[in-house]
This record gives structure tokens, sequence and C-alpha cells, in this order.
């Protein structure tokens, strides 16, 4: 009598202890999950970029990925047909919960309004950086609506 | 949940797990006796009580002062270490005190440590300090060491009953000592940037100098005291803290290169060395010597299985130091290879988390010291188990949080408490990591030494078991004698001959008749068993003739084989008494053997023993010149040659003598090369050919001269007859062979008419020989084919000249068996 009490005893005891490493595990597994959640509702602002162009026309572009990089080459994510821009001039990046401009070591130099841009630098809307002959005003936020005006 | 909620959560479980872990202890003893009547154990609640308000309050203030710390460290640490406790406490009562007692000075020091400012700066200050003040402690034990078992390494200091190992505190200085250092100094950018500098650059700097140094004396104390696991722990400390540092793989080959080569050097050159690596590659070749302590650690994991015997209910004490180095396998006796995984679940728990708090760390030198701590624990919890598990060489170091050892449990407390301070601030951004690379190589070089243990224990407890189980020296089997009923041994009227006591406990068993002891051996938790205690074990312990469902189930409730089946010889106790009586004191053999069923109805074997007295006599048993542990009538081997004429007239009649390949034949068919087939020991054979060197036992003898009076069939040996099965009772135990006709009815009648005694039934032959100084005499008897009776056959050998006696009492015998 005494051997099939102690055998329940025995597989209660085991469960108690898995119970213990379940549980841990399950409230990793949830940690985990809601961390993924909260990365996944953290959304990269969309950038706008207002180029006006050496010869005087004006476009614009509007960006949804937190890597934007600038230069002469096409393979760039905003291509500029600029004889003073480097084939891999600048890039825009998004981190620590903001936009970042950074000059790629430019034959030329980038400025963020009007001042040398030397190291990585938070941008706001309304900044305006130039490279080659070509400024650019950035917008943060909302989009624009990429068709330009409305016909009359 | 938050972090508080979900602490206390696993504390219930915590509570739950350890409280029936007391309470099987507590009722184990009721469970090995299968009796209510008997004292429980209660003194290890004391351990469980003090275990529940310690960790209840240092949870409670752990939670308070940092609330935002990792939620599992401490937790799973508490298990560990409440696991531990109660096991010690179930191991030897007297060390649970001790434990209980070091267990709050641990968590003393673990809540005083808890109070340390949140960037440890004083523990970088004073880095040289404190490990020099580390070094020289442990230095001090080549001057005043002292064991506190009174032998062994000398590598504790203390007295008056509180002994501290200084190398145990050591281990935490030299990982702080390093963390602070290389976090000093080694250039950032091996940090942010790993391409820039290859490890020679770093180490031509004479950066690494000082800790190789630092390290080196740390070494040479070890090594001095001989303390070579400690000694690999810090080797293995300080290369993981300089890999996480620089995060150069080279660092982990040169390391893995020189512990080879030590190893390979230390095999040759270094005793103790030789003889763990030797241990460890070829435990079977030295089960009782070297290997003594890998073997029964084996042998613990076999008995626990997949469940484990349950608390109390194991043997796991017979392993040497259990309650420190070897208190995995106790634990896994007695919890199985489910709690043995559990067990290993839980310190992959502790070491992933050490590792999230080290990538989380807000600067170089918290990381580094969470990388280190997490390594010390990792690395020691791994070499013990591969030592245990015979995945390493056995290296003497303890468990951290579980195994017996006060310095053991503040370290490893303290350890856990600073790491518990880096990561009790999740606000701070953690420090900049150049590559994450070490640190996962790391968690996967912990999961893969988990892996290989949990599967390792899985080997021996599961797969290996049943071989395991079975080898003579798991004194398991012993134990099990102690408590389950061993089958008797009855005479063919079922007069006990030997039973086992089960009115006391632990059981004895009584041979009544000790006489006979040659022959029906003897089962002794020291030397063994012998005789027909050893040939019908099977039936005697119960593994055959029972249900094997039974079987399992006995195993799984009390971790022994069901009650024994009664066995019933072929032995006549009156006849035995009276061939018994009439060898007296002299040297020989006699055996009476039923010509026709080869029921053996007397087997005398002198000088004999009392089996009674093995306690007391067993020792000088095995080296006494007149060998009464050897059965003369079946394993004793005598010159035979001048014996054997009748038979060969039998056979060939009273011509010529034949041609040596008839009578190599005719030999073979009487059984003379070969060993008798029957559940008893018996001696070798002869070589196939021998005529003139000839040497058989009484009972090949006995049963060549059988045909003469049983119509030329030679009949085949038993000696057990029955065994009472508790599904059919008395199942008969038949014969190994079919009887045989060796030589023509004519010719085994015309050979036992020209031997017969005038005016009597029977036929009688004699023969003396002499050989290397030593005579022999021989005398053979038997009825006539036409006796209406039981047909019989009797032996007599005599170690010594005397026709006469061997006449006069073989003559007597035969006639008290013709006509009772």
């Amino acid at each position: 009598m005494s051997g099939i009490i102690v055998l329940g005893l025995r597989l209660v005891l085991a469960a108690c202890l898995y119970f213990f490493l379940g549980w841990a595990l399950f409230t990793l597994w949830k940690d985990l999950q809601t961390h993924g959640v909260s990365l996944a509702i953290r959304k990269t602002p969309p950038l706008s970029l207002t180029l006006h162009h050496a010869g005087g026309e004006t476009s614009q572009r509007a960006f949804h990925q937190s890597d934007i990089s600038i230069g002469r080459d096409p393979a760039c994510d905003l291509s500029l047909n600029d004889d003073g821009v480097s084939a891999r001039h600048a890039r825009l990046s998004f981190h620590h919960g903001q936009w970042w401009a950074e000059d790629l070591g430019s034959t030329n130099g980038t400025r963020l309004n009007q001042s040398a841009l030397a190291t990585p630098t938070v941008l706001t809307s309304g900044d305006q950086i130039e490279c080659g002959h070509t400024a650019i005003i950035v917008s943060i936020g909302a989009a624009i609506d990429p068709s330009p005006t409305i016909r009359l | 949940m938050n972090h508080h909620q979900l602490q206390r959560r696993l504390f219930e479980y915590s509570t739950a797990f350890l409280f029936l872990f007391s309470l099987i202890l507590t009722l184990s003893p009721a469970v090995r006796e299968r009796t209510w009547a008997t004292d429980l154990r209660g003194d290890h609640w004391i351990g469980f009580a003090a275990w529940f308000a310690l960790t209840a309050f240092a949870s409670r203030v752990t939670s308070r002062r940092l609330p935002e710390t990792d939620p599992f460290l401490f937790p799973a640490a508490s298990l560990l270490s409440g696991w531990g406790l109660l096991t010690i406490w179930r191991l030897d009562p007297y060390s649970g005190a001790r434990q209980t007692v070091w267990l709050a000075a641990a968590l003393a020091a673990y809540l005083l440590a808890l109070r340390f400012p949140a960037d440890l700066s004083f523990l970088r200050r004073y880095k040289y300090l404190s490990l020099l003040g580390g070094i020289l402690l442990t230095a001090l034990t080549l001057i005043f060491g002292s064991n506190p078992s009174g032998f062994g390494p000398r590598l504790w200091i203390g007295g008056a009953d509180v002994y501290l190992q200084p190398s145990e505190p050591l281990k935490l200085l030299l990982v702080i000592y390093l963390a602070a250092y290389l976090a000093d100094r080694l250039p950032v950018e091996t940090f942010d940037n790993l391409r820039a500098k290859s490890i020679r650059q770093i180490a031509s700097i004479p950066l690494i100098i000082p800790t190789l140094a630092m390290t080196g004396l740390s070494l040479v104390i070890l090594i001095v005291q001989r303390d070579l696991g400690t000694a690999s722990i810090f080797i293995l400390i300080y290369t993981i803290i300089l890999f996480l540092a620089t995060g150069k793989r080279r660092v982990l080959l040169v390391t893995a290169a020189g512990l080879m080569l030590a190893a390979f050097v230390g095999y040759f050159f270094v005793d103790i060395i030789h003889a763990r690596l030797d241990a460890w590659l070829n435990p079977w070749s030295d089960p009782s010597g070297r290997s003594y302590q890998i073997i029964q650690s084996l042998l613990a994991i076999a008995n626990g299985g997949t469940l484990g015997r349950g608390a109390g209910l194991g043997s796991p004490t017979l392993v040497p130091v259990a309650i420190s180095d070897f208190i995995f396998i106790a634990i896994s006796e007695e919890t199985g290879l489910l709690g043995a995984i559990g067990l290993l679940v839980l310190i992959g728990l502790l070491l992933t988390r050490g590792l999230r708090a080290a990538l989380l760390a807000p600067s170089r030198f918290q990381r580094l010291l969470a990388g280190g701590l997490t390594a010390y624990l990792g690395v020691q919890s791994l070499l013990i188990l591969g030592g245990n598990l015979r995945l390493l060489p056995l290296t003497g170091v303890t468990l951290p949080f579980v195994s017996y050892g006060g310095s053991s449990l503040v370290t490893s407390f303290l350890a856990l408490a600073i790491l518990l301070r880096i990561v009790s601030q999740p606000e701070d951004e953690p420090a900049p990591l150049a590559t994450p690379r070490p640190y996962a190589f790391l968690a996967g070089l912990f999961a893969l030494g988990l892996f290989a243990s949990a599967l390792s224990t899985g080997w021996w407890s599961v797969i290996r078991s049943p071989d395991l189980l079975t080898r003579t020296d798991n004194a398991r089997r012993s134990i099990a004698d102690r408590y389950v009923r061993r089958g008797s041994l009855l005479d063919r009227d079922n007069q006990r001959i030997t039973v086992t006591n089960t009115n006391g406990s632990p059981f004895v068993r009584e041979y009544f008749y000790p006489d006979l002891a040659p022959v029906t051996g003897y089962t002794h938790p020291v030397y063994g068993q012998a005789g027909l205690e050893a040939s019908l074990d099977g039936y005697l312990r119960g593994f055959e003739g029972n249900p094997s469902s039974l079987i399992w189930w006995h195993h799984l409730l009390y971790g022994t084989p069901p009650p024994g089946l009664d066995v019933r010889l072929s032995i006549d106790l009156n006849l035995q008494k009276e061939a018994d009586a009439q060898l007296g004191e002299h040297t020989g053999a006699i055996i009476l053997l039923n010509a026709r069923s080869g029921e053996i109805l007397a087997m005398v074997s002198h000088p004999t023993y009392d089996p009674n007295l093995l306690d007391e006599t067993g020792e000088g048993l095995q080296t006494n010149p007149a060998a009464p542990l050897v059965n003369r009538a079946a394993q004793g081997s005598y010159p035979a040659a001048s014996l054997l004429p009748p038979l060969l007239a039998a056979r060939f009649g009273q011509d010529a003598p034949p041609a040596a390949d008839l009578i190599h034949g005719f030999y073979n068919l009487l059984g003379f090369y070969s060993a008798p087939d029957l559940r008893l020991p018996v001696g070798t054979p002869s070589r196939f050919g021998e005529i003139e060197n000839l040497h058989v036992s009484p009972l090949q003898m006995v049963l060549a001269f059988a045909p003469l009076s049983n119509h030329g069939i030679l009949t085949a040996p038993r000696i057990a007859l029955a065994v009472d099965t508790p599904a059919q009772g008395w199942v008969i135990l038949p014969a190994n062979r079919e009887p045989l006709e060796v030589m023509d009815e004519a010719g085994a009648r015309l050979a036992a008419e020209s031997l017969q005694v005038a005016d009597q039934p029977y036929w009688r032959y004699g023969a003396r020989v002499s050989e290397k100084g030593k005579s022999f005499t021989w005398f053979v008897a038997g009825t006539l084919p036409n006796w209406q009776g039981t047909p019989l056959t009797l032996i007599v050998l005599l170690e010594e000249d005397n026709a006469s006696l061997a006449n006069s009492l073989g003559e007597a015998l035969l006639l008290e068996a013709l006509m009772p």
C-alpha cells in the first residue's frame, strides 16, 4: 500500500518540477511574443524629400524604408544626376527613434542647413540638405501625395 | 504578469516540489520495509522549513530591492539549492544540518551583496587587492591546510568544525579581476572593431601579461595542492573571459590544445592524472579499484531508470562522496531521468539568463563580469556533470548551488547576487557590443554540454540499465535481499534446507542443514553467491518464473525484484544425513544417484563449512588449504583410469583393449570430456582424447556407471526438481537432455553380474590411485538390472588410501537406501 501511495507522490513530484520549468518557459515565450509585437508596431515614420535640382526643376520623393542612400550611382535609393554628387554620397537612416543624416565621405561634402555635415546628425522637418548642386528639403511624418497637383 | 508575481509563482512550484520530496522521504522506510510498523524519517523537515523561511525572505527582499531584475535567476537557484539540501539530508542528516546553516550564511551574503552600488565600481577599484588576498588565503592552505574528513588533499582552512575552501571564493575574485582589468585596459577598438587588431597584436602590447601572471600564480598554488579540478576551471574561466573580451576564437583553440597537451603529458608522468584518465577511458577493466567510483555512479543512474526510485528509496550512499561531487548521481537515482533532465534544464535556464544579463549590461566591465560569472557557473556544472556521466575525466568539483559545501554555496549565491545587480536596471542602454559571436558561441557550448549530459543520462538510465543492474558488483541486489523474501531450497519431501527468515528486519538467510553447504552454497553481501544459491538465483530471486508484469510492477514500486520462488531439490535429507555421518571427518565425496531418473538423492563433499557463520569465517574459508568451499562431488577432478575397466568390458567385451579412437568415442558418450549439464556449478572436464591421464569428477563417474544399473541407458542428471510459481503451482524443471543408450543391455547386465556381491542385490567395484604423492580411493556400487525397486548407483571418493573404509561406508549407505 505504502508503495502505491509513494508512487503517486513520485508522479506528482515530477509534475511539480515540470510545472516550474513549463511555467518559466511559457513566461519566456510570452515575453518574446510581447517583445516582437512591440517591435512590430514601432513603425518607421515615412520620409518625404523635395528636391530642387540645379536646373531649377523640382520633384518629390517619398520613402517608407528606414535606410536611404543618396548618390550618383543608379543603385542608390535616391539617385541624383548631378556632377557635384559622389557615387555614394550620403545616407539617411532611422534609429534610436530619430532620422539621421550622415555623409559617406563624399568629395564635395554634404551641407545641412548651410553648415557642413561632419558627424551623423538628427534631422527634423524642414531641414535642408545640399549635395552637390541639389538641395533636398526634408519632411518627416505625413506622406505627401505623390501626384503633384490637381489639374484645374 | 509582472516580475513579482512570476517569482512568487515559481516559488510556489518549488515549495510544492520540495514538500513532496520531503514527504516521500518521510514515507520511504515504510515502502522499503513494506510495512507501516516502522520508524518514519522526520529530521529533514528541519531542512525543508529552513529552506522555506530563508528563501521566502530572500525572495521578498530581492523583489523589493531590485524590482526590475531578472525574475528567473533567483527562483532557479533557490530550487536547485533546496533540492540539493534535501538530497544531502537524505544521504547524511549530519551534513544536512551543516548545509542548512551554510544555506543561511549563503543567503545572508547574497542579501548583503544585493546592496552593492549598481555600477559595482568598488569591485573594479580593488581588483588587485582582493585577488591577491584570495591568493594569499589559498596559499595559506599549503601551510595550515586541513581536510574536514581527516584524509585526502588539504584544501581547507579553519578549525572548530568550520572550514573554508579558499579556492571557491578565489574563482569569484579572479572573475572580478579579469573583468575589471580587461574592461579598463583593452583598447576600445577590440570591442568596436574586431578586425582592427589580431590576437598577436593584443598580446604584443604587454596587455594580457598581468592577467596571465595573476592567473598563473593562482594556478601554481592549485597545482601544488593537486586540486586539478579547480585548476582546470581557472584555466577555462580565464580563456572564456579573454574570448568574450577579444572575440578571438584562437584563444579557445590555444587553450584546448594546451589542455590536451597537459593531459597527454600528465598521463605519462603524473600519477593522479594517469589514474583519472585511465578510469575514464577503460572503467570496465578495473571496476573495484580505480574506476570504482565511476562504475558505482553509472550503476546508480541505471537503478534510477526513467521515474527514479523515489526519495530515500534508492541506494545512492553506495557511491563514494555522493553528497558533494556525485550529488547529481544521487538525484538521478532517486528522481530518475525525468528529474535529471529537469535539473539540467534548470541549470540551462540559469546560464541563459546569466548570458542575457551579460548582453544587457550597461558597461563593458559589467558585461565581462556577468559573462565571467556565468562562465564560472556553467564550466563548473558541466565539468562535474560530465565527470559523473563519464563524458569527461572525473574532476572533484562541486555542482554549484546543489552540492554539499559551504564555500561553494556562498560563492555561488554571491555570483548570483552580482548577476542580479547587473541586470537590475533595464532602462539603462546596454553598452555597445562589437559582435554577439562570443556570447552566442558560449551559449551554444553550454547548450551542447547540457544536451550531451541529458543524452548520456538517458543512455545509462534506460538503454544500458538492464545490463548494468545484473552486474555482480551491483550491491543493490544484496540490499534487496534484506527486504524481499528469497525463495527457499527444499528437499524432495519439502523439508527446509535453506530459507530466508522474514520475521526480523532486515531479513536473514538461514541454512538449516549446513553440512550440505558445498552443494547448496550461500548468498552473502560480501562473498557473493556459490553453489545452488548461485545457479538457481533467477528463481530464488524471483526474476525467473514470475510473470514479467509482476517483476515490472515491483521494480516500479520498490526498485526490487518480487518475492522469490521456492525450489524443490532431488536431495533426500534422510539419506544425505546418513551419508554425511558415514563420511565423517574424512576428506572426500559421495553421490547417490537414481540411475533411471538421474535425480541426485545425496551429494556429500567433505570438509564442509557453516554458511550461517560466513560473516566471521568467510575470509579464512577462501584461503583454507583444505578448500571447504569446493564441492568435491561436482567440481573435484580426480585420476580416473584405474576404475574404468568394468565400463570398457561392458561396452567392448572381455577381449583385448579396443583402439584408442573407439575409447575416445565411448568416453565422450559417457560424458567424460564434457561438463555435466544440470543446474549446479560443476568443474571443467578433461580435454578430449585423454585416456591414461583422464580426470573426472565423482559426478561424471557416477553418471557413467549408472547404465550398469539401468539397462545400458545413460540418464540425465537432475538436482533441482520443481519450482513453486504463483500462477501454476509446482512446475517441473526437466533435465537438460534426453537419456542416451551408451551400451547394449546384455553387456551392461553381464558387467553388473560379474561385479555382483554374493547374496546381495548390488554390484560393486573399487580402485586405488596415487598421483603426485597423493592417494585416492574410488568405490562404486549399484543395484543389479533385475532389482525391482528404484535403481540406484553410488560413488565414493576418498582423498586417502583407505579401501576398506570406502567399501564399508559405501555398502552401508547403499543398503540403507535400498532397505530403509
